[in-house]
């Protein structure tokens, strides 16, 4: 029977050649790959960081998942996807995670980062640092919670799953009824980008007199941020406060040096130096380019090295340094104007020298003067932070929140008008305040600035010569400086520094799916179902009446 | 889900029509091409419903929530044309007595589950994501199986001039039921809420009430032509 039909339609086939085309070209549409659907939910994530860094590799060398999602309690993740929130991550989930070759994490961040408590905060920290201590093949993401997002782990934390059963049916019912989600990320695999270009911003503002012949005076602050997650990174203490004093010096000097009865016989160098969390390569490379240049140089014989990294928080300043200036020294003179300065305009704020020398055999500097320092140039670091806590000046809680305006106002003021005692010699105590009325530091200009810089990712594999921010602090530099100047360079071809990889934010999707054995039971169900028609089919007595079986056969289920 | 998944949903939306196309004694009149046959006057229909409905109800863009019933009420009366189809491939297409509406109604049913189940079903049943709606696609194509079987039958029923005349309203109000049947479907929907699977049984059982009633009708009456004669 079936083979009179065939050819039946065989025959059908011969005489129309229309109708084989309508059957043909579903089948070809049907042979050809389908493309996936969409998601019930798209969400961006934020992957780790990734970067090589003296030749060593660090973070996360994989960018793809497409795996199940489970919760924090299972005890296997061969081949899954843990999605947890940030405060249950442990540095010994992950360390198990990599042991078992786990598919993926998906770390939730709660809403506001600011708010935690301060144990949390140390344990986000660390985490951070562990995380990033060697090279692992896990994809690690980082998100912020939605309200889908929270559904899906509340599902999938009261989701049994068949790691949790206790026989072997046990676990293949129980399987079979789960819901699970499948959490897929594609796209291009992340890829080292060797060509990548670092921006160091330079201006100055020439002193009254012959250039060549004055003594120098350099601020410099890092533009960029760290963070566990590059596009997390907003680092709004570390280092857009230093970035909002140095931009907010070059405005009040620069009003200065305008007229010609304030105009110091001082040069003032400014930098911004960028890729500065990657062990300060953006001033390392500006050091030697100004050094080992043939012209002479306004870096060779600087006065002193005014770093300014994180002083948007706190009521302390610290100057780091790793050899004590020497009384009667301009850098000195400095300092112990800062001191004054501080005990008259801010009694609150304490001062203090911090003495820590270089320590050469550790992988990373510890303050950006060290760089100066190494090349024997008379410089110092000034922050709020007391040590060099690596810690608190590469994380995602650096958030805006952390700085304070009123406090980097204060901070900003104090240094200015040390510098300016320094600058035009006035040492004599009861000198009035050079920065009042119309020079005045204003905090609305320091409140925007700290506003962009705490709202832009600014880590540095984001920030290229073309990215908004760099041009954006061109644009401020230049406003105020004369002959600001882009020093672009990039890593050694044959032997990196650094060396960056693309892949900072992706697109994941979460499937809802059921696991096969699912469909192994839906098949039993359906072909129970498909029999029971048949068998009220053949026991309609099949004579005359058309139509009788097939519809009771219908209506019997 | 995965391919597994599209072959239980469509192994459950098709196998029930080749079924009845086996053991109705369709298979045994050799009459494919003029299932084939009806199944091509399905698609014309649709494309006349279609330029009818583009023509005289142009879609809103604004999408409320309220139903709009007289609106629905009109568009549901294009499916009048459905009724004229039907009975267009029964007087023109099927040759002999009850295979007609048979031929009519499995050419049509079919025409329909090809032409708007198979397409979701390869999108969708095949993807990542899982959801019952696919089986429930599936269970609702069964539906429509015996959903328009009835139909033909009915539209058969009212050509027919040996039937019992008081019989005539109970088949236009069947027909008319089974016409507005989306209506119904829609302000079930918005009326009492009913959840996919609700809403499934809902039709099931419908279905099954009509089919029922045809089939009563349609045993009255071949009962009474056996005794009187062979057709």
């Amino acid at each position: 029977m079936l083979l009179d039909e065939a050819s039946e339609v065989l025959e059908m086939f011969k005489h129309s050649f229309p109708l084989s085309m309508l059957f043909f070209v579903p089948l070809l549409i049907i042979i050809s790959p389908a493309s996936p659907v969409s998601a019930a939910h798209d969400f961006a994530v934020y992957r780790m960081q990734q970067y090589d860094l003296h030749g060593s590799a660090y973070g996360c060398r994989n960018a793809l998942v497409n795996v199940e999602a489970r919760p924090l309690d299972t005890t296997s993740f061969t081949r899954r996807c843990l999605v947890t929130k940030l405060m249950e991550f442990t540095t010994e989930k992950y360390k198990e995670l990599i042991t078992q070759n786990a598919g993926g994490v998906l770390i939730l961040l709660p809403d506001n980062l600011t708010s935690l408590k301060p144990e949390e905060k140390e344990h986000v920290m660390e985490l951070e640092q562990e995380l990033l201590q060697e090279e692992s093949h896990l994809p690690v993401y980082f998100t912020p919670e939605t309200d889908e997002l929270l559904e899906l782990y509340h599902g999938l934390k009261h989701s049994i799953n068949s790691d949790q059963a206790g026989s072997a049916t046990q676990a293949l019912m129980k399987s079979a009824g789960a819901n699970g989600f499948q959490l897929i990320v594609n796209g291009p695999q992340s890829k080292a980008m060797p060509d990548f270009q670092v921006v160091n911003l330079q201006g100055k503002l020439s002193g009254y007199g012959i250039e060549e012949q004055l003594p120098t005076v350099a601020i410099v602050a890092h533009y960029d941020a760290f963070g566990i997650a590059p596009s997390l990174s907003f680092g709004s203490d570390s280092n857009g406060s230093g970035v909002v004093a140095l931009l907010e010096m070059a405005r009040l000097f620069s009003k200065l040096y305008t007229s010609s009865r304030t105009h110091a016989k001082y040069n003032m160098l400014f930098l911004l130096s960028g890729a500065g969390k990657y062990n300060y390569q953006g001033t390392r490379r500006w050091i030697e380019d100004q050094l080992d240049s043939s012209e002479n140089s306004l870096l060779s014989d600087v006065s002193y090295v005014l770093c300014v990294d994180a002083i948007g928080n706190g009521d302390s300043l610290y100057l780091h340094v790793s050899k004590p200036p020497k009384p009667g020294s301009a850098g000195h003179t400095f300092y112990e104007n800062l001191v004054e300065v501080a005990s008259e305009l801010s009694p609150g704020t304490t001062v203090a020298q911090v003495h820590k020398k270089i320590n050469l055999a550790e992988d990373y500097l510890s303050w950006e003067h060290e760089r100066f320092s190494m090349r024997r140039l008379p410089a110092f670091t000034l922050s709020h932070l007391e040590s060099q806590r690596y810690m608190a000046r590469n994380t995602i809680l650096d958030t805006r929140d952390n700085v304070d305006t009123k406090v980097l106002t204060k901070n900003v003021q104090l240094i200015t008008e040390a510098l300016a005692r320094q600058i035009f010699n006035l040492n004599n105590s009861g000198t009035p305040q050079v920065f009042v009325e119309g020079l005045r530091v204003e905090s609305q200009v320091v409140e925007s600035w700290m506003d962009y810089l705490g709202s832009t990712p600014r880590s540095a594999q984001l920030l290229d010569k073309n990215s908004a921010v760099v041009n954006t602090l061109e644009h401020g530099l230049s406003r105020y400086l004369k002959d600001v100047q882009r020093h672009v360079f990039r890593s050694d071809k044959r032997d990196p520094e650094f060396v960056f990889y693309n892949g900072a934010t992706y697109q994941m999707s979460a499937y809802s799916v059921k696991p096969a054995v699912f469909d192994l039971f839906l098949a039993l169900g359906i072909s129970s179902y498909l029999a029971i028609v048949f068998l009220v089919a053949q026991i309609m007595p099949r004579h005359h009446m058309f139509g009788y079986e097939e519809r009771l056969s219908h209506e019997g289920n | 889900m995965t391919f597994f998944h599209f072959g239980n949903c469509v192994a459950l939306a098709y196998v029930p029509y080749i079924l009845v196309y086996k053991c109705s004694g369709l298979s045994e009149y050799s009459a494919f091409w003029k299932c084939v046959q009806a199944g091509a006057l399905y698609l014309l229909t649709q494309l006349c419903k279609m330029i009818v409905l583009a023509t005289f109800f142009p879609t809103s863009d604004i999408s409320s929530d309220s139903l709009d019933v007289v609106g629905e009420f009109l568009k549901s009366t294009v499916d009048l044309a459905d009724l004229v189809g039907i009975h267009f491939v029964m007087s023109n297409v099927a040759g002999k007595g009850q295979l007609k509406f048979l031929i009519a109604g499995v050419g049509w049913a079919t025409a329909e589950l090809i032409m708007t189940k198979f397409w979701p079903l390869w999108v969708g049943a095949r993807g990542v994501e899982f959801d019952w709606k696919y089986i429930q696609m599936s269970f609702d194509s069964n539906v429509s199986l015996v959903q328009h079987i009835s139909t033909a039958a009915l539209v058969w029923l009212y050509g027919r001039t040996d039937l019992n005349k008081s019989f005539l309203p109970v088949v236009v109000t069947l027909l008319g039921l089974s016409c507005y049947r989306p209506l119904i479907v829609e302000i079930l929907i918005h009326a009492v809420g009913l959840g996919s699977w609700t809403l499934l049984l809902a039709k099931a059982v419908f279905t099954i009430c009509v089919g029922l009633i045809a089939l009563q009708m349609y045993l009255g009456l071949s009962v009474s032509k056996e005794v009187n004669s062979y057709y």
